[in-house]
């Protein structure tokens, strides 16, 4: 950058260019006194200079009220919109549906219906925002199992069964397999190269505004030993930050999709409150990162509707900014997941 | 009392901290031979300044214990809609020092910055400080819908608790709408931004003489990126803590911040500590750790100059950051006592 942009005077400019600090961010990522010492500036010097940085690192973006916010004047911070379920029970439990700014996980033993949910939002984003979607496309990165393009068919055929409150020429009107961008990564420098390359361009051009990673725990418990552990929480922490960065910059829901893991000391359980024997994999580094938890489980018994039926199942919410921890019980149908209002 | 004076003599030892310590204190690993290098005329120049200052009464001339303790008393403090945390911390969040909030994820960090984001602003005739709060957010934990759930809470306690005509005029104006327009929101990506906004606000801060309360949520998630190189990481981090006490101290603002917990590994035993490594512990003054105990909620003071080690209950309703009902905490009291070290 040029340092003449800046309001500083002529002797802190020359002295920055000797210490060959090229830019806001390199001068804000040296600590005063270092500063200090490699521009021979003096103190009040050093301090105009961090300030004349901080201000052209910022971009000028002045701290706005949340009344601002909650009057829709700032888009860019809160927008206001949540990702639809598609299911009027889950949305009442989520108050919306998923924040889109943030990484939302949802972790269950297999069979828990995770990637039902998943599919179920890939669908959902696409309607228009009246209808609780972000009127986009969906990315749904597989790590584990082959896409259940099957699946996928059955629940786009059955749309209009879920969504009988939008109206069938809407629904006429979208072409869901169109929209659905299918990546496989069976290792982490190609979940790498999807996350850092190709999900930013199909974000940026609006063609996706919701990401899918199905699963988390698949590549990071295959990589690593038990011993890795450094190596591991390194990883996870610029995987984590990617996916942050893609929430943030495109207002874009992310969703992760976890495995759990057994726990076998209870009584150490300061770090959740859950009362089940499982817990999310990846352990206190990726909880850390973690904006809302979700959990499904297979509970026992069967629900019963028409000629279909269907083992129960129940969405927490373990933890999240915005939401009281409770859930739904849901079974999964033809069309899709729904809640069970008034379980058998 | 014997606490207050405790309380006041730490004071004065931030004083001296944030005066001296930023020049003088704070060599730097490494860099022994740099630092000798040229050294008769540039510390002559900061020596000039450091006196000049002195002697202005920037930063913090000499200042006794007792006017000390005025002063801390006219800060007065936040409460927290918990009446037992209030009583373990003596009244709230203090004014005027940086106090960190450690926890697992989702046991309610976020949850009691947002309740101090709304309590802040409660009228002084209830007891608050009416002030207005800064809140810097680099998790993107910042829910709006959860904000506006605790102010209508908040407003909808004290127009229960309006007696008399003053309260009654003072609750004309504490609404939900002033609550939101009293909250000033800063999103930071990554720790570069986080440095950049709080070298900017002290600017802010000149021309927002109500402002009370600087919370930011939190300072780990954008500083355990940086893990490629831990000694930069240890020096940004102290002269962020640097920052923070003098910010509190000067514009006699409350600093609010939050902290993850990790796992340390000692002698095959694994046990939670707050994140950012044990130079990063000097800097808040105090320090609440949320934990789980089962299927409850407890807050502890793990670290404070001025008040006594105390556990208390509390949970997190619709309304906000609230006390544990009563039967409960009666029944937890005695295991409590025995798992506390």
């Amino acid at each position: 950058m040029s340092w003449d942009r800046l309001q500083l005077k002529p002797q802190i400019i020359s002295a920055v260019q000797r210490a060959q600090l090229r830019s806001a961010q390199e001068v804000l990522c040296v600590s005063g006194p270092d500063l200090q010492k490699v521009t021979g500036l003096s103190r009040s010097d050093v301090q105009d200079l961090l300030h004349a940085a901080a201000a052209a690192a910022c971009r000028a973006r002045p701290p706005v009220t949340a009344l601002q916010l909650q009057r829709g004047e700032c888009h860019r911070l809160e927008s206001g919109l949540r990702l639809g379920t598609g299911c009027p029970v889950l949305d009442g439990l989520l108050r919306g549906g998923l924040p889109v700014g943030g990484v939302t996980e949802l972790s269950g033993e297999s069979g828990a219906g995770k990637t039902q949910l998943g599919l179920q939002l890939s669908l959902s984003v696409q309607y228009p925002v009246e209808h609780g979607g972000l009127s986009a496309g969906a990315m749904y990165i597989c790590t584990e199992d082959p896409f259940p393009i099957k699946r996928l068919q059955q629940l786009i055929s059955e749309q209009r069964v879920l969504r009988s409150d939008v109206p069938p020429s809407v629904i006429g009107g979208l072409r869901f397999s169109d929209h659905i961008y299918v990546e496989h990564s069976a290792d982490l420098d190609s979940l790498q190269v999807c996350l850092s390359r190709r999900a930013p361009l199909l974000l940026a051009q609006g063609l996706v505004r919701l990401v899918v990673v199905d699963s988390v725990a698949a590549l990071f418990r295959s990589e690593f030993q038990a011993d890795d552990w450094l190596e591991r929480n390194k990883q996870l922490l610029t995987f984590a930050s990617m996916l942050h960065h893609l929430s943030q910059e495109f207002t874009t829901p992310v969703l992760c999709i976890n495995q759990v893991t057994d726990v076998f000391n209870q009584s150490s359980s300061s770090v959740s409150s859950s009362s089940s024997s499982v817990s999310p994999a990846l352990g206190l580094a990726w909880a850390n990162q973690v904006t809302v938890r979700l959990m499904m489980q297979r509970l026992q018994g069967t629900v019963v509707r028409g000629d279909q039926s269907s083992a129960l199942r129940r969405l927490e919410v373990v933890f999240a900014p915005h939401l009281a921890r409770g859930g739904r019980d849901v079974g999964v149908w033809r069309e899709g997941l729904r809640g069970v209002l008034d379980p058998a | 009392m014997t606490l207050q004076i405790e309380n006041v003599i730490r004071s004065v030892w931030i004083w001296f901290w944030c005066f001296f310590g930023s020049t003088v204190l704070v060599p730097h690993q490494g860099s022994s031979s740099r630092w000798t290098q040229g050294r008769s005329i540039k510390n002559v120049e900061e020596a000039l300044e450091a006196l000049q200052a002195a002697r202005t009464g920037e930063g913090g001339a000499s200042v006794t214990a007792l006017e000390l303790l005025q002063k801390e008393e006219e800060f007065g403090s936040i409460v927290t809609f918990s009446s037992r945390l209030d009583e373990a911390l003596g009244g709230g969040i203090p004014v005027g020092k940086v106090t960190e909030i450690c926890g697992a994820p989702g046991v309610g960090k976020t949850q009691l910055c947002l309740q101090l984001a709304v309590d802040v602003q409660v009228p002084p005739c209830f007891g608050g400080l009416g002030g207005q709060v800064i809140f810097v957010d680099t998790e993107g934990s910042f829910q709006l819908q959860r904000v506006v759930d605790l102010a209508g809470a908040a407003v909808r306690h004290c127009s229960l608790l309006a007696e008399d005509e003053e309260q009654r005029v003072a609750m004309t104006t504490f609404s939900v709408e002033t609550i939101l327009s009293n909250i000033f929101l800063v999103r930071c990506r990554d720790y570069v931004e986080l440095l950049a906004e709080l070298h900017l606000l002290p600017d802010f801060l000149r021309d927002r003489p109500k402002l009370r309360l600087l919370v930011v949520d939190s300072v780990a998630f954008p500083f355990l990126r940086l893990h490629d190189d831990l000694s930069q990481r240890t020096r940004l981090l102290q002269g962020l803590g640097l920052q923070l006490i003098a910010t509190a101290t000067r514009h006699s603002i409350a600093v609010v911040i939050t902290n993850h917990m990790t796992t340390r590994l000692r002698g095959g035993q694994s046990q939670l500590v707050p994140a950012l490594g044990d130079v990063w512990g000097h800097a808040p003054s105090i320090r609440l750790l949320l934990q789980w105990e089962e299927s409850r909620r407890l807050a502890s003071i793990v670290k404070s100059p001025g008040h006594m080690d105390a556990t208390v209950q509390y949970q997190i309703t619709c309304e906000g950051f609230r006390d544990a009902d009563q039967s409960e905490q009666l029944q937890s009291k005695r295991p409590r006592i025995q798992t506390d070290q």
